[in-house]
């Protein structure tokens, strides 16, 4: 340990949030000139950890202490006075607002009169971005920068404030390999400077890269520490998922049939170039890409969410013109969007949002039958075991994962032949995820296709029968199950 | 109900004890949610009939009855638009311009190019002002979608248009008014006053309108896929999409049914003042907005209902009714009115607040 006190230190951090225990009894620490890096699956905590240390959410209890002084009431204020940086995994720019001015955001340099030093600004603006190695123009609006650049930005004004315990959620997802030595090394400078940093990454292979320290989580609970020396990628992977693969993803596979799908030269202007594919009945089609790669497009445009410039879909081989999501759902289509805030109407109770799909598809004046209606939702209530089964209750006191067996429900009640699952597993719990990958084995026995869109690849590489790597809006890659491995999926990915 | 045998994994997320004395305190809430209104309004009543002798009497209640019935009318439609997250502030205009529209008609003769015709009879001034509150709601409906902008900027807008055709329809005056009224038959037909005026068993004609279109609005609300499409665009837009439901066209006919209930509004207001003028029924924005947020209905969509607005625009006429009766003057209610609005919507957020936690 390079000094004798923690620069912060953790002890039985908790935090719930409603249907998700989030953050169980937390240890963890940090010293000074130390890159400590958290590592772990998605929805694993990493980021409500720091989110807690940087005082933008509040812990329900726990002790937080900063060179041995404990903090009772952490806010966004008292970290910044304390010296914690963050930078976090959603950018937090504005967008209408220059780059300049957002690395200054509320702390803008004055002249004497009071007014701001728009020369002076410039100048310390050019610096900062001049230390991380990038050419910016700093008059330039965020909106106007790629994704790469404004995560730069971000950093840039982090690092800006001088901060003396540095929280880096994920930085290096946007950022090409260049760019991302230049971080590293910046991290190794600031480390002779004397802060510390935590590294959120679920990158395996950027852990001995820069860190001293990895601690793995797994379901809110931290599973261990270790030295970077004894933390081989083995040794991690075991960490991070903790159970065999076949018991976690149980996939079966089914009955793989005759095209359900298939999108020919599907083009969205910028972002999406001459895609083409095809889905089979059973056949689960996984299409693997990084953050930002066009998988959202992707699922919008083939749902009539976004605008095509150019292609053409195929349902069982007929040619379909889907320009709104009501012709996709007349087609056989459904859509379990990535974040589920986009499908459910949190208010209303499961039935309606059960049948809103079907419902969408009626006449206006079409009157409802409510008793037939709440007795079919009842029969996917029980079907998927969704808890607690009271149907007159809105959906938003359901927790993550009966959220997500709502939607789904919503596409079996709309008898959907071909299911896009975009991000199936985000947000919920590691015992509802199995449930839904079981139900999507259930849905491929009959004759069901399944497009699912994912960045993790555990799960991609166990349920999916082929695999399609998407990068900056094209297909670069495709595997059948069992030929691809975690490193060819990145290797094309990135 | 046949309740399926719990497995291992429920019997294991069942709710622990703690966890159910919350939902029965969730579930307390969402009742006192829901007979609220109707409390409030028993105490107002009850407060009104000790502090003034002249509440409680069968002519007050049913005047009461008669001015609330408007406010009504124009809640039901203003609850199916505030449930789909907008807000028409266009509706005592809607129900200017349909009364004076039909009333012209029914008044006086028309001239169109050679052609002279007129008055019409009430059976087709009726449907006139029907028409007319449809093209408006419509309108409403088609600046809002088409135009990207937000609803109370639509219908500020054509609150003014409204207000100003129907000045021009009428020469700023009223109608029938001693011009016209030495024309040709220049009253207000019959039927037509007997709806504002009138009473069946001794029950005022436009409470038995209003309590019908809060029935036709509560069967559109629950039992049709339209009303269904009003909740899923209020409470989630998104999801509404995701799910195939058109919202352009659900919002253009939440804010055509709007305006045709603000025609039958003004079509009752103007058989009640036996006159119709271009400016009446001003308050009413604020009264029906007030009436639906009272009731119990969210003022950023989603939820509610238009039997809540019905109690909400009796509070309203009966919190009128008291302030004339205790003789408080006409400006220092309008000051009151407007604060009853701002406490009645922060208590309700407060209030829906602590309900998600």
């Amino acid at each position: 340990m390079v000094s004798s006190q923690p620069l912060l230190q953790l002890e039985k951090i908790d935090k719930s949030f409603p249907g998700v225990h989030a953050l169980d009894h937390v240890d963890f620490d940090l010293y000074e000139g130390e890159v400590h890096v958290l590592l772990g699956e998605n929805g694993a905590g990493k980021s409500t950890l720091v989110k807690i240390i940087s005082g933008s959410l509040p812990k329900d209890s726990g002790r937080i202490i900063v060179r041995g002084k404990e903090i009772h009431q952490m806010d966004p204020e008292r970290s910044r006075e304390l010296g914690i940086g963050m930078v976090y995994q959603e950018l937090s720019l504005v967008p209408s607002l220059t780059v300049a001015e957002n690395i200054f955001l509320g702390r803008l340099p004055l002249t004497r009169l009071g007014t701001v030093d728009w020369l002076e600004m410039r100048g310390q603006a050019e610096s900062s971005l001049g230390e991380l190695g990038v050419q910016i123009n700093p008059e330039l609006r965020v909106s106007q920068l790629d994704v790469a650049e404004q995560q730069l930005t971000e950093i840039a004004r982090v690092l800006s404030k001088e901060p003396q315990i540095l929280l880096l959620d994920e930085p290096t997802s946007a950022l090409t390999d260049t760019e991302r030595a230049r971080l590293f090394e910046i991290i190794m400078k600031l480390r002779e400077r004397g802060v510390g940093i935590i590294y959120i990454s679920h990158h395996l292979a950027e852990v001995p890269l820069v860190g001293q320290r990895v601690t793995v989580m797994r379901d809110g609970t931290v599973i261990g520490t270790l030295p970077v020396e004894q933390a081989g990628e083995d040794t991690l992977i075991n960490m991070m998922v903790g159970r065999q693969l076949t018991e976690q993803y149980p996939k079966e596979p089914a009955q793989v049939g005759s095209p359900a799908l298939r999108v020919e030269n599907l083009s969205v202007n910028g972002v999406l170039h001459d895609l083409s594919c095809e889905v089979r009945h059973g056949e689960i089609l996984g299409i693997f890409g990084l953050m930002g790669a066009g998988q959202e497009e992707f699922t919008q445009g083939i749902f009539g969410l976004l605008q095509l410039s150019s292609g053409q879909i195929f349902v069982n081989g007929n040619t379909v013109k889907i320009r709104k999501p009501s012709d996709a759902i007349r087609h056989g289509l459904g859509l379990l969007t990535r974040d589920r805030r986009q499908s459910l109407v949190p208010i209303l109770p499961i039935s309606p949002n059960i049948t809103l799909a079907s419902m969408s598809q009626l006449p206006l004046y079409h009157k409802l039958d409510l008793r037939q209606e709440n007795l079919s939702a009842g029969r996917y209530v029980s079907e998927l075991r969704i808890v607690p089964p009271i149907l007159d209750r809105p959906v938003l006191y359901l927790s993550g994962g009966n959220q997500q067996k709502v939607v789904l429900a919503r596409w079996l009640f709309s008898e959907a032949k071909v299911l896009i699952f975009d991000e199936p597993t985000r947000g919920i719990d590691v015992g509802a995820k199995s449930e839904v990958f079981n139900l999507m084995n259930q849905l491929t026995k009959r004759g069901v296709g399944i497009i699912m869109i994912s960045s993790e690849m555990l799960e991609i590489l166990a349920m999916a029968d082929r695999i399609l790597v998407l990068r900056a809006g094209r297909f670069t890659a495709e595997f059948n199950a069992g030929e691809a491995t975690q490193e060819k999926l990145l290797r094309n990915a990135s | 109900m046949n309740q399926p045998v719990p497995t291992d994994s429920e019997i294991t997320s069942q709710p622990e004890p703690g966890i159910k004395a919350q939902q029965l305190s969730r579930m307390l809430r969402e009742i006192l949610t829901r007979v609220g209104p109707l409390i409030t309004l028993l105490l107002l009543s009850a407060y009104l009939s000790f502090a003034t002798p002249h509440f409680l009497t069968l002519s007050n209640l049913t005047n009461v009855i008669r001015q609330s019935s408007i406010t009504a009318i124009l809640a039901v439609g203003q609850t199916l638009v505030i449930i789909s997250a907008g807000i028409d502030l266009s509706v005592g205009a809607v129900a200017a311009l349909s009364a004076c529209v039909a009333a012209v008609m029914m008044t006086q003769q028309i001239h169109v190019g050679g052609l002279t015709f007129g008055p019409l009879s009430f059976w087709i001034g009726l449907p006139i002002a029907l028409v007319v509150g449809l093209i408006g709601g419509w309108l409403n409906g088609f600046v809002t979608t088409r135009g990207r902008i937000p609803d109370f900027i639509s219908t500020l807008g054509t609150l003014a248009i409204f207000r100003g055709i129907g000045l021009i329809i009428t020469g700023g005056l009223p109608v029938p008014s001693h011009l016209t009224a030495t024309e040709l038959k220049g009253y207000l037909p019959e039927t037509m006053i007997w709806m504002g005026a009138g009473s069946v068993l001794g029950i005022p004609v436009p409470g038995l309108i209003a309590l019908i279109m809060v029935i036709i609005g509560w069967f559109i609300l629950r039992y049709t896929t339209f009303g269904r499409a009003v909740f899923a665009v209020g409470g989630n837009r998104d999801a509404a999409r995701v799910s195939g439901i058109n919202i352009d066209r659900t919002k253009l006919v939440v804010y055509s049914v709007c305006g045709v209930m603000c025609a039958v509004g003004g079509f009752v207001l103007a058989g009640r003042l036996n006159s119709a003028n271009a400016l009446m029924a001003d308050e009413e924005n604020l009264r029906s907005i007030a009436a639906v947020v009272i009731g119990g209905t969210n003022l950023f969509g989603g939820e509610g209902g238009v039997f809540g607005s019905l109690i909400g625009a009796l509070i309203m006429g009966i919190l009128a009714n008291g302030l004339n009766l205790l003789n408080v003057s006409a400006f220092w209610q309008r000051i009151i009115q407007g604060v009853v609005i701002i406490f009645v919507v922060v208590f309700d957020q407060w209030r829906r607040r602590r309900l998600i936690r």
